[in-house]
């Protein structure tokens, strides 16, 4: 079975790998400092404990005031998953570095991550809107990017008993 | 007359409507003679926004949407986002419930290949008879779930807790008919094609994927394994019971088109017998467990993965105790073996760039989501 790390044991690691790098930690994950990413997570990727030489998934989650990244790491060799995260709080402008150069393959989900949410992936090679256009006015997966005019749920109201969630304080984008 | 033929740079749209893209797909190549010397690929025409259509609807409602994603695969993606909500909730599946998700997983994954293997050969040049011959096979699974599930490719078969409905006194049957002549039909198909001189030519050594770069660009599934890595999460991190079953996990050792053919056709041959594993022993008892329809699982949360024919499909999933999912993640297997498409085609020729974009196997409704 694969082992999946906690949060303190991962945070351990990392400071002991890269002194001052760790955010806090969680019981299921670690999050990691922004200015000192891209050299933590390389010491991870390479360090014989940690291993992690597979970025499985790379995705970004909107919680009003902070954008998470999380990354999902594995090792194949030592059969292992970690999670970590990272946050950035300027909503206006989020830039986090970019781990394109640690794993390859980060490439295109950052661009995902980019299209969607608008996060600015420092030291990417080749940033764009990868499934929208270029100049598509917002970023959909932003909870302040409504899906249907008015903020209506669609689906929800069908079910008696389940309250829909509070409508958040937004602005349609226009 | 100095002999020396100049060329210059010549920018070639394949796609996005072309058979050999298997959907709206684009790539953008720059030829020079008849070399690619650099390749862009265009996605989005199906984007549909799906992550964000989730997240105002109920987690049951939820599962016809993965359907979607990877509508050639709706049973492993029914199965990977239902794994995804027990595992935040803590929803136990009962035995039966999990022999079936393990039978339908395995049939659709032969369905997966006999598609991804038939298209293949049908972008190499051979045109109709094998898909058809491919097809064939695959009708008489999708019969089966026709009769499961009552739909055809969008099955929306699997529900938090089990599965929709039993088995129908049928489908045991028909499966073990179905059983008898896998074998044979995986045998003919390969000795038509493995042998011939022509596929050969077209497929080895073209778009060679060596293990470094293949781990490096998060690559999964039989793309993975073609490469020679040995990795599986049916034996890495099992699910559903799948450490129950006696199977093995087929490696190509060249990491070029070829060998992703192979390594699909033995896998068919390994979930052949996973099926016939789980028809032997398949338990009694309820096959599903009691959800409440307004499902709120506890705030946190959880990303959890199954082997999909295509590779690791992971659902992540945010849950804030509302009725509907806080944020909806799919990692698309399709998706992400496509980020090696460059480094496959560049250097080669225009008609072997359709061939490695064949043998990644995209769907393009997984690609854009």
């Amino acid at each position: 079975m694969t082992r999946e790390w906690t949060g303190a044991e991962l945070a351990a690691a990392a400071e002991r790998l890269v002194p001052g790098s760790v955010d806090r930690a969680t019981a299921t994950a670690c999050f990691l400092k922004r200015d000192r990413l891209v050299e933590t997570m390389a010491a991870l990727r390479t360090d014989s404990e940690t291993d992690f030489a597979h970025l499985t998934n790379l995705c970004g989650v909107d919680w009003w005031d902070r954008f998470e990244i999380v990354y999902h790491v594995q090792s194949l060799v030592a059969n292992h998953v970690a999670t970590i995260k990272v946050e950035v709080t300027d909503r206006g402008n989020p830039v986090v570095p970019s781990v394109s150069s640690v794993w390859w393959g980060a490439w295109m989900q950052e661009c995902e991550a980019y299209d969607l949410f608008g996060i600015t992936f420092d030291g990417h090679p080749n940033l764009h809107r990868i499934f929208l256009w270029e100049g598509y006015p917002g970023w959909p997966l932003r909870k302040d990017f409504l899906s249907m005019p008015g903020g209506l749920q669609p689906g929800l109201r069908e079910f008696s008993g389940i309250e829909r969630r509070e409508p958040p304080p937004v602005k349609i984008v226009e | 007359m100095s002999g020396i033929v100049r060329s210059e740079p010549f920018t070639l749209n394949i796609g996005p409507q072309h058979p050999s893209t298997h959907g709206v797909f684009r790539v953008k190549v720059t030829v020079d003679g008849e070399k690619i010397v650099d390749a862009e690929m265009v996605m989005g025409y199906l984007h549909r926004a799906m992550e964000k259509l989730a997240e105002e609807r109920t987690y049951t409602q939820n599962i016809p949407f993965t359907d979607r994603a990877d509508y050639l695969s709706s049973m492993s993606n029914n199965l990977g986002y239902v794994l995804a909500v027990e595992k935040l909730a803590g929803i136990q599946v009962p035995p039966r419930g999990n022999a079936i998700r393990v039978i339908m997983a395995e049939l659709q994954r032969i369905a997966n290949h006999c598609m991804a293997a038939g298209t293949f050969i049908n972008d190499t040049g051979a045109w109709q008879t094998p898909v058809m011959w491919t097809f064939r096979e695959r009708e008489k699974i999708i019969d089966l779930f026709e009769m499961t599930s009552g739909a055809r490719l969008t099955c929306n078969y699997m529900r938090i807790g089990g599965v929709a409905f039993d088995l129908p006194r049928e489908f045991e049957p028909r499966a073990r008919q179905l059983l008898e002549g896998l074998p044979g039909f995986f045998d003919e198909f390969e000795g038509l094609l493995v042998q011939n001189e022509i596929f050969l030519a077209r497929t080895r050594g073209v778009g060679v994927v060596p293990p470094e770069t293949a781990i490096n660009a998060s690559l999964s599934g039989p793309m993975l394994r073609a490469s020679g890595v040995a990795w599986d999460i049916r034996k890495a991190d099992p699910y559903c019971g799948y450490e129950n079953y006696d199977f093995q996990i087929p490696l190509g050792y060249q990491g070029d088109s070829f060998d992703r053919f192979l390594v699909r056709i033995e896998e068919m041959r390994q979930s052949a017998r996973i099926i016939g594993q789980a028809l032997d022993g398949l338990p009694g008892g309820p096959h599903s467990t009691q959800v409440p329809l307004a499902l709120r699982p506890p705030a946190g949360d959880a990303y959890a993965r199954v082997e999909g024919p295509k590779g690791e499909l992971g659902y992540y999933i945010v849950s804030d105790e509302g009725p509907s999912p806080y944020r909806f993640h799919i990692r698309a297997p399709s998706f992400i073996n496509l980020s090696v498409l460059k480094e496959m085609v560049v250097g080669g020729t225009v008609a072997d760039a359709v061939v490695s974009l064949g043998s990644i196997d995209i769907v393009i409704g997984e690609v854009d989501r």
